[in-house]
């Protein structure tokens, strides 16, 4: 029987097993309320239905999610076990191979054999497969009656099916929030897992500290020690994201958060604040076609206009620009919400002392606001180090040590994307160092979050 | 002995030329601060007309008119039995080719785009009575042609471009297969529809797994938890995994979904699985904010009459607060519609050229179309990578439009 069958008839028997309860407890309700005795059930008939249904699902879902990951295994042991098989090659891989193929016959994702070895398991698989198949799915209707019938014999007036059902609601809402520790815990597992295995390779002072950056000579087998050296990266990254990018955010995404608190009309500001968030809701893959396709260019004939050499058509430049713009509203939004919780009463105090606007500005709100402005600006410095697709299509992918802005240099997120979307073997230094710079990028973020949470949170304490 | 001081003469000349030294240090902070605003402002108004003036024109493509003398051309139809088959068998491209030559000349070749038969087929399958007749058909320009008429092709191919302009059969019109293809070799054949399909079929795994968890998530956080450890490293990891690069969830995905757990590589299950973990928390902050804002009255009331916990959680605050849990939502799956990256990482930059049937074929998604249009050399397809870029902002903009849409319906104040 086919899956999506199967599921259907489960969700048939547990519409079923809900309507049957319910009525159930209706009458019981409806005999206990001739009686007089109005509060004789316990639960409302809605809660026996559900708890019925539940028993009815729940064990035979579990079951056929267990069968689904144990039955490819059993399959496959019946079809060696038939006389077909006697003929199969002897070692592993060539067997999985022919297996393979009959099993892509057998379901019909194959039209023919290349193998004829495989043309003879075919009829064995299919034979397996239907009976592996409908065995399954006796075993789950079979679990679903009984758990059904169980729970359905419970329906009585003083049986507390709401305290049963708002149980599992709760164990549901504890296991969804649960979710968020095992991603990180996924997260950090496999990035350590595989950055373990290319450690043992490269030796983590190499890599932290090496200054020479070219893993495909190390694929092509000319050594890995010094090949692995992730400082031009590390450098890159610091150069785009937190230098360049932030020389552009950090004035502009201030003097527009200062200009829209404090300047600007409440108009200019309904329509401004918007159109400001817009650029952070651009996605990055466009603005890394924009800086690849129009800027780059742009400042490479810039460059050479003005007798720049080494100017390339991949610089740091357009990348950081670009990322910068891309950063504004980040800053601007976090400088907006720490200039306005800067009590007025102080904003007040200096204006009647005679400064200006300007000047309460500058030596009363900024200095006041200037922990959660630093805060914006370190989580706007974590974004941009983390950012991949501007530097992956406009950064370039030489890694150079360079200071020039015109120059290509590379990031860690560019090569993490260069070094998995090749060829994949994953015992490969190359491949795996991938896993390692994912590390280091992971734990750089997470610090500067940490870093920049506390900022923030120190000086919200301030005032109150 | 008290030191005096004289009263400030504020009419003084040192005193007059220093305030006129603040307000202009005032009137130059509040120009550079307009400056900032409409700096920021002019470079997303560069970046979209930039990309409307390269995209639009990939909506539309160059024809050539075709003069066919069916009767007389080597083509072996039937007008009464047109079937699919008889047309396969046909043979129409290269009819089409020997007609070309005939009407355009021996360069007819590098005239017409590859796919030219195409629209020969579909005119003959609309009206097969035009096998009778001299009839005259508008097939697409190849992609030089194409670049030419749009007016920054090659030397050659804008001298053929003259040539046919004087022979009037050069024409524009509106290209309708660029939202029904899929992905090409060639970029007067290629569309968006394939990789439009995969970012749906991704953004619906997304929300089948995002949604659900993110709102369970948020109501035991807000609702039912006690502030104990395991609430706060719960609400630790997901302020955390919100801050994390999306390509770490890639490498995530990568390791867990496709290596540990071997589910199909390209697939928008596996793409939209690992969007699900980056969406998750933003549809977590964003349903806590919401469940917040409902009173506590309300929750009172209802406990006040014995509604159970859980009921006065799913009868009165859940609809309450399910606006706000909306929006969070649409602008959390905003954020998945245009990443990129992670599905780098997990395969989805294979070249695909049949759409997804399901979401456990290999398929591709907007953005990762738009990153591999973006890296291939011809010419032609720098116009379909700002056109599908056009179609992927429409449909942010469509979003988001949705999210504020709802916020403000249902802004409620208590």
């Amino acid at each position: 029987m086919t899956g999506p069958a199967i599921l259907l008839l489960l969700a048939g028997l547990g519409a079923i097993a809900w309507v049957s309860a319910r009525a159930r407890a209706l009458r019981l309700q409806t005999v206990a309320r001739a009686s007089g005795r109005r509060d004789a059930v316990h639960s409302l008939p809605g809660y026996h239905g559900w708890y019925v249904a539940l028993w009815t699902l729940i064990p035979a879902a579990i079951f056929l999610a267990v069968w689904a990951n144990v039955a490819p295994g059993l399959v496959t042991q019946s079809v060696l076990g038939d006389p077909a098989a006697q003929s199969l090659p002897a070692d592993a891989f060539s067997r999985a191979a022919v297996l393979g193929e009959a099993r892509a016959i057998a379901t019909g994702q194959q039209a023919g054999a290349f193998n004829p070895l495989s043309q003879g398991l075919v009829e064995p698989y299919r034979a397996a497969t239907t009976k592996y198949g409908v065995a399954g799915a006796v075993l789950a209707l079979v679990l679903a009656f009984a758990g059904g019938a169980y729970a359905f014999t419970r329906v009585r007036p003083d049986f507390r099916a709401r305290t049963r059902v708002e149980r599992l609601v709760m164990a549901t809402l504890l296991i969804a929030s649960l979710l968020a520790i095992i991603t990180t815990l996924g997260i950090v597992a496999s990035l350590l897992w595989e950055s373990f295995r290319f450690f043992s390779m490269v030796s983590p002072i190499d890599f932290l500290f090496g200054l020479k950056w070219s893993p495909q000579s190390a694929a092509l087998g000319y050594g890995n020690d010094d090949a692995f050296g992730a400082v031009p990266l590390f450098w890159g990254t610091i150069f785009i994201g937190a230098i360049i990018a932030m020389v552009v955010a950090i004035p502009l995404g201030l003097m527009s958060a200062i200009y829209l608190t404090q300047y600007a009309s409440p108009t200019v500001r309904k329509w401004m604040k918007p159109t400001l968030e817009m650029l952070a809701g651009v996605p990055t893959v466009v603005y890394g076609y924009f800086a690849a396709l129009t800027i780059a260019p742009a400042l490479r004939d810039f460059a050479a206009a003005v007798g720049i050499h080494g100017a390339s058509s991949e610089s740091a430049l357009a990348a950081g620009l670009v990322m910068g713009v891309m950063i504004i509203p980040f800053v601007s939004s976090m400088a907006d919400d720490s200039i306005a919780a800067v009590p007025q009463s102080m904003r007040d105090g200096s204006l009647a002392m005679g400064a200006t606007t300007s000047e309460t500005i500058k030596r009363v709100l900024i200095p006041a606001a200037l922990p959660g402005v630093v805060g914006g600006v370190l989580l706007a410095v974590s974004r941009a180090i983390g950012e991949t697709m501007i530097v992956v299509m406009a950064a370039g992918l030489a890694a150079n040590l360079t200071v020039n802005p015109f120059a290509s240099v590379t990031t860690v997120t560019t090569q993490i994307v260069q070094l998995l979307t090749g060829d994949q073997e994953f015992d490969s230094a190359k491949t795996l160092a991938a896993f390692a710079l994912g590390l280091v990028l992971f734990v750089v973020t997470l610090l500067l979050n940490i870093v920049a949470l506390r900022v923030v949170k120190k000086y919200r304490e301030a005032y109150e | 002995m008290t030191a005096t001081r004289n009263p400030t003469d504020w009419k003084s000349e040192a005193m007059r030329r220093r305030i006129g030294r603040r307000y202009a240090a005032e009137r130059r902070f509040k120009l550079a601060g307009l400056f900032a605003v409409l700096l920021s402002a002019a470079f997303l108004a560069f970046l979209l007309i930039t990309m409307m003036g390269n995209g639009l024109r990939g909506f539309t493509r160059t024809e050539i008119a075709l003069k066919i003398d069916f009767p007389a051309s080597p083509l072996l139809l039937d007008p009464n039995a047109i079937t699919d088959e008889a047309l396969n068998q046909a043979n129409l491209p290269m009819v089409t080719g020997a007609v070309a030559k005939k009407a355009l000349g021996a360069d007819a070749d590098a005239l017409l785009a590859p796919t030219a038969w195409v629209s020969i087929r579909d005119a003959i399958r609309a009206d097969p009575k035009i096998l009778g007749r001299t009839e005259t058909i508008d097939v697409p320009a190849s992609t030089a042609i194409d670049l030419a008429a749009k007016s920054k092709g090659s030397p050659e191919a804008e001298a053929q471009v003259a040539r046919l302009k004087q022979q009037g059969v050069l024409s524009t019109a509106f290209n309708g297969s660029f939202l029904t293809a899929s992905d090409g070799t060639d970029p007067t054949q290629v569309g968006i529809w394939g990789a439009f399909k995969g970012s749906l079929l991704t953004m619906l795994v997304t929300l089948a797994l995002s949604f659900p968890i993110g709102v369970a998530t948020a109501l035991y956080l807000e609702e039912y938890a006690r502030k104990n450890w395991l609430t706060d490293i719960i609400e630790v990891s997901i302020n955390n995994l919100a801050a994390v690069p999306s390509i770490i969830f890639g490498l995530l995905g990568l390791s867990i979904f496709l290596n540990f757990l071997s589910l199909p590589r390209s697939a928008a299950l596996v793409g939209g699985m690992t969007l699900a973990l980056m969406t998750m928390p933003v549809i977590v902050i964003a349903g806590r904010n919401a469940i917040k804002s409902v009173p506590p009255s309300i929750r009172d009331a209802a406990l006040g009459i014995g509604a159970s916990p859980v009921q006065v959680v799913f009868h009165h605050v859940l609809p309450l607060a399910l606006p706000g849990i909306l929006t969070g939502t649409i602008i959390g799956m905003a954020r998945a519609l245009g990443e990129t990256a992670p599905l780098l990482m997990i395969g989805m930059r294979a070249f695909i050229a049949t759409p997804p049937g399901g979401i456990t074929d290999p398929a591709t998604v907007l953005p990762v179309q738009i990153f591999l249009w973006s890296d291939e050399v011809s010419k032609g397809f720098v116009e379909k990578t700002s056109a599908a870029i056009i179609v992927l902002l429409a449909f942010l903009l469509a979003m988001n439009g949705l999210a504020i849409y709802l916020r403000n319906k249902f802004e409620t104040r208590w």
